[in-house]
């Protein structure tokens, strides 16, 4: 790993060589939104100006999947990604694994890439992983920060996460869509979903429906949703499909293929203020969080008073460290 | 009866014939498990080692036919002839078995993903040659489920796996009656580190879950059924505890009876009989004072002769130097002696039961049985063998045995003889002599392989070879019997990477779980602490987390190494990116530059670590990531072939000399301290 000097004096040409989504270059920039040195921010900043000055730069679509291990969302990923890449020649799609961090050593176990097998050699398809820092999986602390950098490269960038509980909330927030992955289920597992998870997700995703408990669980899930969200059940739609056989695989695709082609893409701007105060929290605790609101004005106000999202976190660190 | 006639003996401790005469058993057959090269070199060692008195054929495959690859096929390349012969067509197989009689030969093919199609090529061999199918002899090995958890050479998924398997069952019933469709293999899951209840319960089960399938498939009338039940065989590992695992073959035995009886209404007494062959264990061989494992692999097949109850009916035993690399025919015929000084100079053979009565064996395989008939139990309530895989509970349960045996060999618990103890020794002369010990493929032999393929495709009707995959693919697609398909698809000379391709295209190609998520090594200590304190200060400097991608290149699949050093590298603090096995060196490449990571550690076992290293170094090249992502080699890796590595920028080789994780695991931090500060 280059120091920060010698990155940023290649800068230039490490964001023009990505923009061409050179697998190294694309790389490498990732890392840079990753770094958590001092004095990296200041380089993120600076390439995300590099990028926005060219002016047909646009915003690509943000996708989340999230779902329980085993649900087969890495099967699915692998099976939707080569189909939509084929279908369309010029969609550039980018993945973003999450997994749990070991809180012994601080280690995980990345990306399924096992299950991931695609087409070698194709810069229109990106695969990362990233360690999630935490135990029961959720978005990485640079999570947010990778994806302001894959928006400007990608078409679109499906973003994988292991979800229980509070992780969805933060999913829902940095997503502009969110597909809840689910398995057919036994009686027992059906009451946990009344319990929260499935208040979060904008579609669903009834996978291995090949399995013979797969209709049941259609109808349990349907009259869960029911009690749930009474107001919009009927308007959310579950796809059942099989990652082994491809079924229901098309109209899944047809509908994020739709997603990805809305103009306006992500609003990713709009949603700093809520992961600066995310980002405030996780390094300096409800102290740094109480500060925040009550002594800076709130996340929002900060953030746009320091003139962006990195410029409030040097800010943040030089006021508060 | 009376004491008046001295040669009517009925004494407990001699073998009568029916006459009452004393006798002696006739030894098992006797094996080397050997093919290398080419099916020309191959057939020359097979006639040598008849010659010298073995008495059956085992016959090794490379991994490109048995992974169904044609040999010029570009992932197949580096591993032509490497750990067995390779077989692209019929003409290969007249090759191999030139001037050898098939009709009175044991065959044991060591064959799975592909064994439908070793057994169609060996049936239109024997068509070809005028041989009634009927007289031939042997067995696939064609157990898929130990190639999901252990050996890594599977290819379609389990379903279609399973449903391959029970046609062969199907046709050799009545065509080939004395054929083993199938041999069930706890032999790799030993290898894998499986406890003795493990490897009672897993083949168990498998066998049973097979069943399973027959009976539901009701193909077989009742009669059928039963002598389908007589067709089953298992093919087992024997390890040092020898002790043990007699008496795990005694539970072996009274188990699969009793399973047989109770939960298939088995009533002949011969079809519930528990028939196996066995190779002793090489987990257990060490690569250092390696002229040590020729008492261990001695040991070994006591534990598989000792008890006539018990006895395998066929013996198959590595060579002293497997540690090292690919025997010799040399080694291989050390072992051979070993079988033969046992059968034939010994009076084992002389006696019944030997163990029968002993209360201590009577207690300790009743304890096994208990053990492995509650992890049956568990797997069958999970709905089966395939299931128990899907699910990834099977190969986590391995896994975790894996890095127990570790763990307890690097603390010392468990007592390796010159590997954690009594390392000081004298230099083995053995290893010595021109060829250090170590046995090398002829390079110009993968150029007559590829030449003969091409003679074969050049000179074959094409009309009738694409009717014949047209006909495999449809019988597949609508769930007839492939097997006559397959061996019209031989006569027509289709290749063995058509054969598979064909199908592939139909069932898709199976990737199952790594078994490493969640695992923990009871690693622990002053050096490992260190070790986490390095990283996290290592992590500071670089701005993340350092980053290993794990990788097996190439189509070999023992996989226990590179999952064991995942699991050590996440217990330190690394982050890890494992993938799996039978990866190109192409895929482990982009995955470490997509991955940003600081070192790739590729594992390679075949034999192939040479060019494999080359084609990742040349990607990395490619990517201009070669300063950026350094690589780690390990495998079994002759000392020779050290410079070669470290030529091509390798920064460190490790072999199974190097147990210690911990060591390990802080070489591999030294290699991205290094690079970090030359960068």
């Amino acid at each position: 790993m280059a120091s920060l000097d010698s990155i940023g004096q290649g800068l230039p040409k490490l964001v023009h060589e990505a923009q061409q989504l050179d697998k190294m270059a694309v790389s490498r920039l990732i890392s840079l939104f990753e770094d958590d040195r001092l004095g990296s921010a200041a380089l993120r900043s600076q390439a995300l100006g590099l990028l926005d000055s060219r002016p047909d730069q646009t915003s690509g679509t943000i996708l989340g999947l999230t779902g329980t291990p085993g649900s087969g969302k890495s099967s699915l990923l692998s099976r939707i990604t080569v189909d939509l890449l084929a279908a369309h020649s010029s969609l550039s799609i980018a993945v973003l694994a999450v997994d749990p961090s070991s809180q012994v050593s601080g280690g995980a176990l990345l990306g399924d890439r096992t299950r991931m097998r695609y087409l070698p050699s194709e810069n229109r398809l990106f695969f990362r992983s990233q360690a999630s820092q935490t135990d029961l999986g959720g978005l990485g602390p640079s999570s947010f920060q990778v994806c302001r950098l894959l928006t400007r490269l990608f078409d679109c960038v499906m973003i994988e996460t292991v979800g229980i509980g509070q992780s969805e909330a933060d999913i829902r927030h940095l997503a502009d869509r969110v597909y809840l992955v689910l398995q057919p289920l036994g009686g027992d597992e059906v009451q946990f979903l009344k319990a929260g998870i499935i208040e979060i997700p904008h579609a669903f995703i009834l996978n291995k429906s090949d399995e013979p408990t797969a209709l049941t669980s259609y109808h349990h899930l349907r009259s869960s949703l029911w009690l749930a969200r009474p107001f919009e059940s009927e308007d959310l739609p579950i796809f059942q499909t099989s990652a082994l056989t491809g079924a229901g695989l098309s109209e899944l695709e047809a509908e994020m293929l739709g997603q990805i082609q809305q103009p306006g893409g992500s609003g990713l701007t709009t949603r700093e203020a809520y992961f600066f105060d995310r980002w405030v929290h996780q390094e300096w605790g409800r102290a740094g969080g109480r500060y925040l609101a009550t002594q800076l004005g709130g996340s929002a106000a900060f953030v746009q008073q320091s003139g962006g999202y990195e410029a409030a976190q040097a800010c943040f660190s030089s006021i508060f460290g | 009866m009376t004491q008046a006639e001295p040669h009517h003996n009925t004494d407990a401790h001699l073998i009568s014939d029916e006459q009452g005469n004393a006798v002696r058993d006739r030894p098992w057959i006797i094996r080397t498990y050997s093919g290398h090269s080419s099916p020309k070199a191959s057939n020359e060692l097979y006639r040598s080692n008849l010659a010298k008195g073995q008495t059956g054929l085992s016959i090794a495959f490379d991994l490109p036919t048995q992974c169904g690859y044609d040999s010029d096929d570009p992932i197949a390349r580096p591993e032509i002839g490497k750990v067995g012969v390779p077989i692209n067509s019929l003409d290969d197989m007249h090759i191999l078995f030139d001037e050898i009689p098939i009709e009175q030969m044991n065959t044991s093919m060591t064959i799975n993903g592909t064994a439908m199609w070793l057994l169609a090529l060996y049936v239109g061999l024997a068509r070809e040659r005028g041989v009634d199918i009927a007289d031939l002899n042997g067995t696939t090995q064609n157990d898929l489920i130990k190639e999901y958890l252990a050996r890594g050479t599977y290819i379609f998924p389990p379903e279609q796996s399973l449903r391959i398997i029970a046609e062969m069952y199907e046709f050799c019933l009545e065509e080939i009656p004395a054929w083993n469709a199938s041999n069930i293999c706890s032999y790799h899951l030993q290898e894998a580190a499986a406890t003795p209840a493990q490897e009672l319960a897993f083949a168990l089960a498998n066998a049973i879950s097979l069943l399973d399938l027959l009976k539901e498939r009701g193909q077989f009338d009742d009669e059928q059924f039963e002598r389908s039940v007589g067709r089953i065989s298992f093919f087992v590992n024997a390890g040092i505890r020898f002790v043990e695992e007699m008496c795990k073959m005694r539970a072996f035995g009274e188990l699969w009876d009793e399973y047989t009886k109770d939960r298939f209404g088995v009533k002949n007494e011969k079809y519930r009989r528990f028939r196996y062959g066995v190779q002793v264990n090489s987990l257990g061989l060490t690569e250092s004072q390696p002229e040590n494992n020729a008492w261990r692999i001695l040991i070994e097949t006591l534990g598989v002769t000792l008890s006539r109850d018990a006895r395998a009916r066929a013996v198959q035993l590595p060579a002293w130097n497997e540690a090292l690399s690919l025997p010799r025919p040399w080694d291989q015929q050390w072992s051979l002696r070993l079988q033969q000084i046992l059968a034939y100079e010994t009076d084992l053979l002389e006696y019944p039961d030997i163990f029968e009565g002993s209360v201590v064996v009577r207690s300790k395989v009743d304890d096994l049985k208990a053990q492995a008939r509650e992890e049956i139990d568990r797997i069958l309530g999970m709905g089966g063998v395939i299931a128990a895989i899907d699910s990834g509970y099977m190969k986590s349960a391995l896994v975790r045995s894996m890095s127990e045996r570790m763990s307890a060999i690097n603390t010392g618990e468990q007592i390796v003889v010159g590997l954690n103890r009594w390392t000081e020794g004298i230099p083995s002369p053995l290893v010595g002599g021109e060829d250090g010990g170590i046995f090398k493929v002829d390079e110009s032999s993968a150029r007559d392989t590829i030449a003969s393929l091409n003679a074969t495709r050049a000179a074959r009707d094409p009309e009738r070879a694409a009717a014949a995959i047209a006909v495999l693919q449809e019988a597949a697609r609508s769930g007839a019997s492939m097997m006559e398909p397959s061996i019209e698809c031989a006569l027509a000379r289709v290749t063995t990477g058509e054969w598979a391709g064909a199908l592939r295209e139909v069932f898709g190609e199976y990737r199952p779980a790594t078994g490493v998520d969640g695992q923990k090594l009871s690693l622990d200590g002053e050096r490992v602490d260190a070790l986490r304190s390095r990283i996290d200060l290592l992590a500071q400097k670089l701005g993340h987390r350092p980053r290993i991608v794990v990788g097996k290149p190439g189509l070999d699949g023992h996989s226990n190494g590179a999952e064991v050093i995942a699991v050590s590298a996440r217990h330190v603090g690394f982050d890890v990116i494992y993938s799996g096995i039978r990866l190109s060196p192409d895929e482990i490449v982009q995955s470490a530059v997509e991955e940003d990571a600081d070192v790739i550690g590729a594992s390679v076992l075949s034999g192939s670590h040479v060019e494999l290293t080359q084609q990742m170094m040349d990607k990395l090249g490619e990517y201009g990531a070669g300063s950026r992502i350094a690589v780690v080699v390990g495998g079994i890796i002759p000392p020779d072939d050290f410079d070669v590595l470290f030529g091509l920028g390798v920064k460190r080789v490790f072999t199974p000399s190097d147990y210690e994780l911990i060591d390990i695991m802080e070489s591999i931090t030294e290699v991205i301290e290094a690079n970090q500060d030359t960068e």
